[in-house]
C-alpha cells in the first residue's frame, strides 16, 4: 500500500481533531453536569425530562395551591375557635341567667353582656384575611357576607364554598350561611314551643324514641281543665286525633307518633305547646337576639323565665354544635393540606429524579470516560509526531 | 560503430535522468497540491541497431510522462464526496433547526406550562390584580417565544436561499471551466501525449461540483467529458455549458428551487432531482424539514391559542358589567398560496376575484373550524381535470396522504371554501391552516381584568337537603350558556331521576321544565354548563344553577383555564363523524415535537458521519494511488542522480575512449 504523505498528515489533523471534538463534547457535559443540551444527544430521554420538568410544574402550582387554602383555612379554624370560646361564654351567662334569685335588672344586664358577645361573633362571621378574601364568603363575595337587617341576619354572599384547582379542589372560603345561619331548629328532629299565652307551664326541648314513627307533621297539645282535672288534646296538623282527652301528669312524658316530650307546672285551659319538624335554619345571631330579648323582658312568670332560658339553652347548643362541625370541618381540611403537602412534595421529588435519570450525567462513568479519551488522545499526539519525524529526506540530506 | 554512438547513448541517458530528476522534482513540489497525480517518466529503449554481429543498442528515450489515476477511484471519490456533502449539509442546517427546540426551561412547551400554571395564583386569589398581571406577563412570553422560533426558522430559510443561490453561481462557475477545460485538452489531444495537468484540474473542478451537486461523467473520444446532472440533464457537453438559474418557489418566495433555462424555457427541477451534493442537503431542509418544523409549532400555537380564547370566553371578566372573556392570544390566520404558474386570463389567476374591499383575493380559501383538530402540515390542493367538476385532490404533505374534497369540505380541523370562478385544470394551491400561526402570534389582552376567572354560573345545593350530594364541579362548555337562567334541579327519587326548571331571572324568556336522570360520574347538561356531583341525591333534594353573583370573587373558570394544562387539545383525529381519537397535551405534544426534531438530527447526524467516513476512504483510495508520497520520491532522487551519474561517467569514459584514439594517429 502506497501512502500519500499529504494525505497522511491530513488524515491524521482529522483524527486529531475528532478526538478533540470529543473530548470537548465530554468536558461540556461535566461542566454543566447534563448529559443532555439538546434533543438530539437523546431524543427519548430529552422527551422524558420534559415530562418530568412539566410534572414538576405541576406539583409547584398545586403547592401554590395548596399554600393559599392552608393560609386560609388556618385562619378560619382559629377564628370558629373564638366565636366557639365566645358562644360558649353567652351559655354560661344563660345559665347564670337561670338563677332563681336574680331580677328582671340582673337578667338585662346579662343581655347587655350577651349583646356585646354577640357584636363580637358578628365581626368573626365577616372577618376577612386581609387581603380581599372573606373567611366565610362562600362562593364569591364583594363585600362583607353577612348584614344586619331589620328581619334579622342576612347572608349576601353567594353559598358554597370556592375551591383551589382541580388537582387539590381544597376549600379556599367556607360557606357562611351553612356554618352560622344554618343549625337545625329544636333538637334536630322536631321543635317544641309554648304558646306565648302560658304562664305557668314549660314544655322540654323533647326527644325521639321510635324514629320510625315520625310523620314530620306539626302537632298541637291542647289542654283542658274540667272540674280539676287537666286533660290535653293532640291535633295533628290542626286536626283532631284519637288522643282528646288523656290525663296530664306535671313532668310525665307524652308520646306523639315517635316523638316524647315533657309538659312540667300547671297548665291552663286552652294552653298550648306545638311540636313542628326542625328545619335548618336558627342562625348564631338569631339565637342571641332572641335570647336577648327574652331577657330583656320584664314581667314574666318563672315558667315563662325558665322555657326562655331552657329554649334559648336549647338553641344555643345546637348553633354551638353547628359551629363546631364548621370547625372540625376545616381541621380536617388542615389535616388534608399536610397529607397534600407530603404527596405534593414526594411526588415533586419523584418527577425530579426521573428528570435527573433521564438528563444528568452520570458522573462516575462521565469521569472514567473523560480520562479514557483524555489518554487516547495522548497516544495520538504522541504517535502522530513520532510518525511524522520520520522521513527519508532526513537521511539522505548529508548524500 | 562509431564513437560517437557511445556519447551519444551517455548524453540520452544523461537526459533521461535529468528528465526523471525533473519529474521527480516536480512531484516533491506538488506533494501538496490538491488535485495532483503522481507523475513518472516513461522510459523507452531507444531502437537498436543491427550491425553484422547483431543488435546494439542505443540507449534511452523519454517516452512521456504519465499520471499516476485511476477513473474508477476518481469517479467513485466524486460521487461519495458528494453524498456526504449532502448528508453534512443536512445536518448542519438541522442542527441550526434544533435551537428552535430547546429542551429545558428555555423550550416552548416549558413556557405554555408556565403560562397555564400561572392561572392558580388568579384561582387562590380571583380579585387580585397582580397575579392577574403575572398571567399577562406568562401569555406574553409564550407568544414571544413562538415568534422567536418563527423568526429563526425564517432566518435558517433566507440562510438556505442565500446558500443555494451562491451554490448556483459556484456550479455554473465550475462547469464553464470544465467545458474551457474540455476545450483545451482536445485541441492538445492530436499531439499523442496526456495533457496531465489539465486532466488534473479537470478532474478537480468535477470533484468540487460534485461536492455542490452531484454530477455523472461520460468521455468522449475527443478526450472531453460530458456532465450530466440528476442522470439525464446535461450541463456541459464539449466545450459548451448549460447555467442552472435560482427560481423563487411557485409558492413561497421567501423559498429558492434550482432549474435550468434551455430553449427560452426556464423551468425548475422536481423535487428530489438533484441527489448529492450540498445543494442536496439544503433543498431537502428546505422543501420538507422546515415545512415540517414550521407545522409542528404551528399546530401547538394553533392548539394553545385556540383552547385558551375559548376557555377565556365561557367565563366571566371583571369588567362593569363583567362580560364574556376577549381572546388572550392571536395568531397568524391560516392562508392559501396559489401557485405562480397557475392559469392566467388577462394577466391576473383565472381562480381570483376582487372582494368588497376591492383587493383581489384567490377563489380558494380556508377556515379554521376546530383548533384541537389541526394537524401538523400544510396541504396541496390540485384541480386534477380527471376528477368530476367541483371535486379537488387535496394532499396532506407530511405523510403524502391523499383525498378528494369540495367547496365546503372540512379537513383536519379546516373548511376549505372555493368561490367563483372555480380554478382552472391543474390550478395548484399550497394551503397552510397552521404555519402562518406563530408568525404574527401576539398577546392581544392588555388589562389584567380581562382575564374572564371567573365562571358564569355557580351551584349551591339547598341546606335542607337530606342526601349526601354535592357539587364536585361545575363548568361551563358552550358558549352558548345563557347566565341569567336559574336552572333549579329536583330530585324526584332515590334513584338519581330529577325534574329541573330553567327560569329567566330578567323575565325575557318561558320557563323551561323538563326531567332528567342523574348517572354517577356522569354530567348532568343543562344551558350550556356541565355539572358533576359526589355523593347520592335522595327524593325531594334540589340544587340551584344560578348566575353568579360576585365575579370578581370567583375562580370558577380560572380552574378550568389551569386544567387546560393536562386537557388533550393538540391534534385529535376525527375517525368517523363524531368520534373523535383524543390528542395531545401542551407538555406531549412539545415533547413528541422535540423528540421528532431530535430524531431527525440524530439519524442525519449518524448519516453525515459514515457517509463522511465512506467518502474519506474513497479519498483515500484515490490519494494511495495519486499521491505523492516523499519517502518514495527520495529514494527515486537517489535512483536518477545515480543513474545521472553513471550516465555523466558514461561520457567521460568516451571521451577518454576517443583520447587514447587521437594519441594513436599522433
Amino acid at each position: 500500500m502506497r501512502i500519500s504523505t499529504a494525505n497522511a498528515f491530513d488524515n491524521g489533523v482529522d483524527i486529531l481533531s475528532r478526538r478533540q471534538a470529543e473530548m470537548t463534547s465530554l468536558q461540556d457535559q461535566l461542566t454543566t453536569g447534563k448529559r443532555i443540551s439538546k434533543a438530539s444527544d437523546d431524543p427519548t430521554a430529552a422527551a422524558r425530562a420534559e415530562r418530568a420538568r412539566a410534572s414538576i410544574g405541576r406539583s409547584e402550582t398545586s403547592q401554590r395551591a395548596v399554600a393559599a387554602s392552608k393560609v386560609l383555612m388556618t385562619q378560619t379554624e382559629s377564628n370558629l375557635g373564638n366565636a366557639d370560646t365566645l358562644l360558649q361564654r353567652a351559655r354560661e351567662l344563660l345559665v347564670s341567667a337561670g338563677n332563681g334569685s336574680y331580677g328582671d335588672s340582673e337578667r338585662a344586664s346579662i343581655a347587655d353582656e350577651i349583646r356585646s358577645l354577640r357584636e363580637q361573633l358578628f365581626a368573626i362571621a365577616n372577618q376577612s384575611d386581609g387581603a380581599g378574601t372573606y373567611l366565610f364568603g362562600g362562593q364569591g363575595a364583594t363585600q362583607k357576607p353577612f348584614v344586619d337587617t331589620p328581619t334579622g341576619v342576612q347572608y349576601v354572599a353567594a353559598t358554597g364554598q370556592t375551591v383551589t384547582e382541580n388537582g387539590t379542589a381544597l376549600p379556599l372560603t367556607t360557606d357562611g350561611e351553612l356554618a352560622w345561619l344554618q343549625a337545625r331548629t329544636g333538637n334536630g328532629v322536631f321543635v317544641t314551643s309554648a304558646a306565648p299565652t302560658v304562664l305557668n307551664a314549660t314544655i322540654d326541648s323533647g326527644s325521639v324514641t321510635d324514629p320510625s314513627a315520625l310523620t314530620g307533621a306539626d302537632y298541637t297539645l291542647q289542654f283542658n281543665v274540667a272540674g280539676g282535672v287537666t286533660t290535653y288534646a293532640v291535633l295533628k296538623n290542626g286536626l283532631p286525633t284519637a288522643v282528646v282527652a288523656a290525663p296530664y301528669v306535671s313532668g310525665q312524658s307524652i308520646t306523639v307518633d315517635g316523638m316524647t316530650v315533657a309538659v312540667s307546672g300547671t297548665p291552663a285551659a286552652g294552653d298550648q305547646f306545638q311540636l313542628a319538624p326542625s328545619t335548618p335554619t336558627l342562625g348564631v345571631f338569631a339565637v342571641l337576639d332572641q335570647a336577648v330579648a327574652a331577657l330583656k323582658t320584664p314581667g314574666r312568670t318563672s315558667a315563662q323565665i325558665a322555657q326562655g332560658n331552657a329554649d334559648s339553652l336549647r338553641d344555643i347548643d345546637a348553633v354551638l354544635g353547628h359551629l363546631q362541625s364548621a370547625r372540625s370541618a376545616a381541621g380536617q381540611v388542615l389535616n388534608r393540606i399536610d397529607s397534600e403537602t407530603d404527596r405534593l412534595d414526594s411526588q415533586k421529588l419523584a418527577s425530579d429524579s426521573e428528570r435527573s435519570n433521564a438528563e444528568d450525567v452520570d458522573m462516575v462513568h462521565a469521569i472514567s470516560d473523560f480520562q479514557n479519551k483524555q489518554s487516547g488522545y495522548d497516544a495520538a499526539l504522541k504517535s502522530y509526531a513520532m510518525v511524522q519525524r520520520l522521513s527519508l529526506f532526513q537521511y539522505v540530506n548529508g548524500g | 560503430m562509431s564513437i560517437s554512438s557511445l556519447l551519444n547513448i551517455g548524453s540520452r541517458a544523461m537526459n533521461a535522468s535529468y528528465a526523471a530528476l525533473q519529474t521527480t522534482g516536480n512531484n516533491v513540489a506538488n506533494a501538496n497540491t490538491a488535485g495532483y497525480s503522481r507523475q513518472t517518466v516513461e522510459l523507452a529503449t531507444a531502437f537498436s541497431q543491427q550491425t553484422g554481429a547483431g543488435f546494439f543498442g542505443k540507449g534511452v528515450d523519454v517516452a512521456t510522462v504519465t499520471r499516476a489515476h485511476s477513473d474508477f477511484l476518481t469517479r467513485e471519490a466524486a460521487t461519495t464526496a458528494s453524498l456526504a456533502a449532502a448528508d453534512a449539509a443536512r445536518s448542519s442546517q438541522l442542527q441550526r433547526l434544533e435551537t428552535v427546540f430547546p429542551t429545558g426551561e428555555a423550550g416552548l412547551g416549558y413556557a405554555a406550562q408556565q403560562m397555564f400554571n400561572a392561572f392558580v395564583d388568579v384561582s387562590n386569589k380571583p380579585q387580585d390584580a397582580s397575579a392577574r398581571q403575572v398571567v399577562l406577563a406568562r401569555v406574553g412570553d409564550l407568544a414571544a417565544r413562538f415568534r422567536g422560533a418563527s423568526d429563526q426558522i425564517d432566518s435558517i430559510q433566507a440562510g438556505i436561499a442565500q446558500d443555494l443561490r451562491t451554490a448556483v453561481t459556484s456550479i455554473n462557475a465550475l462547469t464553464t471551466r470544465i467545458a474551457d477545460l474540455n476545450r483545451r485538452i482536445a485541441s492538445v489531444k492530436g499531439t499523442g501525449h496526456e495533457p496531465n495537468d489539465l486532466l488534473d484540474q479537470r478532474d478537480t473542478a468535477i470533484a468540487d461540483l460534485s461536492k455542490i451537486a452531484q454530477v455523472t461523467t461520460v468521455g468522449a473520444a475527443d478526450g472531453t467529458v460530458g456532465v450530466f446532472l440528476g442522470g439525464g440533464q446535461k450541463l456541459v457537453l464539449g466545450g459548451e455549458a448549460t447555467p442552472l438559474t435560482a427560481l423563487a418557489d411557485p409558492f413561497d418566495p421567501a423559498k429558492v428551487q434550482i432549474g435550468i433555462t434551455e430553449g427560452g424555457t426556464t423551468r425548475a427541477f422536481p423535487d428530489g432531482f438533484i441527489a448529492g451534493g450540498s445543494v442536496a442537503g439544503l433543498l431537502r431542509v428546505q422543501n420538507h424539514d422546515l415545512g415540517d418544523a414550521r407545522g409542528l409549532i404551528g399546530q401547538l400555537a394553533s392548539a394553545i391559542a385556540g383552547s385558551l380564547n375559548a376557555q377565556q370566553a365561557l367565563g366571566l371578566d371583571l369588567g362593569q358589567p363583567p362580560g364574556a372573556g376577549a381572546p388572550l392570544l392571536s395568531v397568524g390566520a391560516a392562508s392559501v398560496a396559489p401557485s405562480s404558474g397557475n392559469a392566467q386570463a388577462g394577466g391576473v389567476p383565472v381562480a381570483s376575484y376582487v372582494n368588497g374591499l376591492g383587493v383581489r383575493v384567490s377563489s380558494v380559501s380556508i377556515a379554521v373550524v376546530s383548533t384541537s383538530e389541526l394537524q401538523p402540515s400544510d396541504y396541496e390542493l390540485v384541480a386534477d381535470p380527471s376528477l368530476p367538476a367541483g371535486s379537488y385532490r387535496l394532499t396532506r404533505l407530511s405523510d403524502g396522504t391523499a383525498q378528494t374534497v369540495t367547496n365546503g369540505s372540512v379537513v383536519d380541523g379546516f373548511r376549505i371554501d372555493i368561490a367563483a370562478p372555480a380554478p382552472a385544470a391543474r390550478d395548484r394551491f399550497l394551503l397552510q391552516p397552521v404555519s402562518p400561526a406563530t408568525r404574527s402570534i401576539a398577546r392581544v389582552l392588555d388589562d389584567p381584568k380581562g382575564i374572564a376567572a371567573a365562571a358564569p354560573v355557580t351551584a349551591s345545593v339547598a341546606a335542607a337537603n337530606t342526601g349526601t350530594a354535592a357539587v364536585a364541579s361545575l363548568v361551563a362548555v358552550s358558549s352558548s350558556i345563557n347566565p341569567n337562567l336559574t336552572a333549579t334541579i329536583t330530585f324526584t327519587d332515590n334513584s338519581g331521576n330529577f325534574t329541573y326548571s330553567l327560569v329567566d331571572t330578567t323575565g325575557a324568556l318561558p320557563t323551561v321544565n323538563g326531567a332528567g336522570s342523574f348517572v354517577a360520574g356522569q354530567p348532568i347538561a343543562l344551558n350550556g354548563f356541565e355539572l358533576r356531583l359526589n355523593g347520592i341525591p335522595l327524593a325531594g333534594d334540589s340544587l340551584t344553577v344560578a348566575r353568579t353573583a360576585f365575579p370578581a370573587g370567583d375562580n370558577g373558570n380560572a380552574n378550568a383555564l389551569l386544567a387546560l394544562r393536562d386537557a388533550t387539545f393538540v391534534g385529535e383525529r376525527t375517525i368517523a363523524p363524531g368520534v373523535v381519537a383524543p390528542g395531545v397535551n401542551v407538555t406531549d405534544a412539545y415533547a413528541s415535537a422535540l423528540a421528532a426534531i431530535g430524531v431527525r438530527v440524530q439519524s442525519a447526524s449518524y448519516a453525515a458521519d459514515q457517509s463522511a467516513a465512506i467518502a474519506s476512504d474513497a479519498k483515500n483510495a484515490v490519494a494511495e494511488k495519486s499521491g505523492v508520497n516523499l519517502d518514495e520520491e527520495a529514494a527515486r532522487l537517489i535512483q536518477y542522480q545515480q543513474s545521472y551519474q553513471a550516465a555523466a561517467k558514461l561520457l567521460q569514459v568516451a571521451q577518454s575512449v576517443f583520447d587514447t584514439l587521437l594519441q594513436i594517429g599522433r
